[in-house]
């Protein structure tokens, strides 16, 4: 199975024309059996009493971080549905619909970064090296974000930053509302912006599936429901993070 | 770009009966190509641009061939050659619109052997994908006919998605005119779409001109009563009177009450990747009658919303004028 798939430019020569899509079934397959496997495992796993929800609740995300995140996951969902569907035979008017899209992504995640970096404590989502310590050791618990959560958002923020640049440079050689279409890449170069927005479609697709798969897993669901109403209680609080290294707003 | 006087090897299969020909295409998939007349097909294959395993020759079907009385109108068989259309009694009195356009296809000889189906199925005329440049309508990931330095006198000014080809079927938009509506067979049965429906832009589907599947043949075109003999209006514009695809053409058919238009239908060709259908032309043409004044009042209309490409400018007067001789007729 090719990583790459080739053609011959106007010159006649060879260069790369995008990925190969076939890596998207060996993805999709990877991702089922990832999670198949970690279902299995964690149901022979033999696990505690879960916190209790009840009692005093903990801010764990404000209002426009969660706003963000929708937007960021509505618009994530809305790529890779108007670009995949296509590539796998569902004919419809797409491109539209997935530049918009893209541009809203694009917008969003500038806003989010600028307020990670000026507004929030960049470092909480950070991965150190003591994380990296104490990832094994099941008697230190992290702050706010564990090790999974940060090496997650980690992964994602790379793969989106990589599809937004590539889908910038596509879209810059589209017609659209505002310019007309030039040809002023040379083919190889389109080829490889075409490869890496490929690629990184292909990650994202493996990425969101853990994501929504372990969002939806039972001992996560209060990190999903925070994500909605924006609290965790203070038992999950204190059952799933070391409250020396992460002390909230108690008054979400 | 390799060009040959002499077929490549391809596999050969003349079917005499549709469940054959569905059980091959079915099989074949993406390496099986349908034949009709051939006229389209042939050059594909002698420029090397592109490489069927296999043909499936559609022309042996009797069943796909002829013209059929229906209940609401009549029904044309695929490979009913564009010669039989014209010399057919039926078509002649009442849809002679569809007479008019297959009248104007390239030459007589291909209109001998050239087949209804096969002109609404095939390819665009773009020469950087005609020459088996891998353009995005060949899968790639550029177009060469737009951009600033591209020859694109003969593309499109309406529906551009990434990809500027135009319909190159003269009868497409003849049949859009009237309605017409395209049976479609497959193993999984039988689906019969509108001619609007039929034809796809770059924008829903970039490497088809059609809705066709690969695994799905085009048997019959249904042509409902509503527009039988009313008022039609076709032509042509091109660079040759003969064998040369419309740079700009126009199928115009017209319901009147007295003087005046009561419902229309105008249909452009030559200026998107589908037949254009001119809506806004149809909304004002009602209740106007056909005269100079009505032809100057609607003609701008036509060109309203167009994005012309750096070298065919000419094609925004051209359609407007058009639409003007349609009004005066």
């Amino acid at each position: 199975m090719d990583i790459a798939t080739y053609k011959h430019d106007v010159w006649g020569t060879e260069v790369i024309r995008g990925v190969s899509w076939d890596l998207l079934w060996l993805v999709v397959v990877a991702a089922f059996l990832v999670i198949v496997l970690h279902g299995i495992y964690e149901a022979r796993q033999e696990r505690g009493e879960q916190p209790s929800s009840d009692g005093d609740r903990i801010q764990r995300h404000q209002k426009i971080d969660r706003i963000f995140h929708w937007i960021m996951a509505f618009s994530m969902f809305a790529l890779l549905i108007t670009g995949i569907l296509p590539i796998v035979g569902v004919n419809f008017a797409w491109l539209s619909l997935h530049w918009i899209s893209g541009l809203i992504l694009t917008a969003i995640v500038l806003a989010h970064i600028l307020r990670s970096i000026f507004v929030k404590d960049l470092k909480s989502v950070l991965i150190s090296a003591a994380d990296i310590r104490e990832g094994r050791d099941d008697s230190k618990k992290p702050g706010k974000y564990s090790l999974a959560q940060k090496g997650m958002h980690a992964s994602v923020t790379v793969v989106t930053l990589v599809v937004i640049v590539s889908g910038l440079i596509m879209f810059a050689m589209l017609d659209t509302p505002w310019w007309d279409r030039t040809n002023s890449m040379s083919e190889s170069a389109l080829g490889w912006t075409f490869l890496l927005h490929g690629l990184s479609t292909l990650a994202l697709v493996g990425l969101i599936s853990l994501h929504v798969y372990f969002a939806l897993r039972p001992e996560n669901l209060f990190y999903l429901r925070s994500m909605f109403s924006g609290w965790i209680s203070k038992d999950e609080l204190s059952a799933n993070h070391d409250p020396e290294r992460w002390a909230p707003d108690e008054s979400p | 770009m390799a060009s040959f006087d002499v077929m490549p090897d391809v596999q050969l299969y003349q079917p005499t009966e549709l469940d054959d020909a569905l059980n091959l295409a079915d099989q074949l998939g993406d390496k099986g190509w349908l034949l009709g007349g051939g006229q389209d097909t042939y050059g594909w294959l002698k420029d090397r641009a592109k490489h069927p395993q296999a043909m499936i020759d559609l022309t042996g079907i009797d069943t796909l061939r002829g013209v059929r009385e229906i209940s609401d109108g009549i029904e044309i068989g695929a490979t009913t050659t564009l010669r039989e259309i014209i010399r057919d009694e039926r078509i002649n009195r009442d849809y002679g619109l569809l007479v008019s356009a297959a009248n104007v296809v390239a030459s007589p000889q291909i209109r001998n052997v050239g087949t209804l189906g096969g002109n609404l199925t095939q390819d665009t005329r773009c020469w950087y994908y005609r020459r088996g440049l891998d353009c995005y309508r060949a899968g790639g990931n550029t177009c060469y006919a737009n951009s600033t330095e591209s020859m694109n006198r003969e593309h499109c000014v309406f529906g551009a998605s990434r990809c500027v080809a135009v319909s190159p079927s003269d009868t497409a938009i003849a049949l859009t005119a009237l309605d017409a509506k395209m049976v479609i067979q497959s193993l999984q049965g039988e689906r019969v779409v509108t001619a609007e429906d039929f034809f796809v832009g770059p924008d829903t589907n970039i490497t088809s001109m059609t809705s066709l599947g690969r695994r799905e043949i085009l048997t019959a075109i249904r042509i409902p009563s509503k527009w039988s003999g009313k008022k039609f209006y076709f032509e042509k514009v091109a660079d040759r009177n003969v064998w040369d695809f419309a740079l700009v053409s126009i199928a115009a058919v017209m319901s009147m009450d007295g003087d005046a238009i009561a419902d229309s239908r105008f249909i452009l060709g030559g200026v998107a990747c589908t037949p254009h259908r001119l809506r806004n032309v149809e909304r004002a043409a009602r209740g106007k009658s056909l005269s100079e004044e009505s032809a100057d009042a609607l003609a701008s209309l036509a060109s309203v919303g167009a994005d012309p490409l750096n070298y065919n400018h000419f094609k925004l007067p051209l359609m407007e004028n058009l639409v003007r001789r349609a009004m005066r007729a």
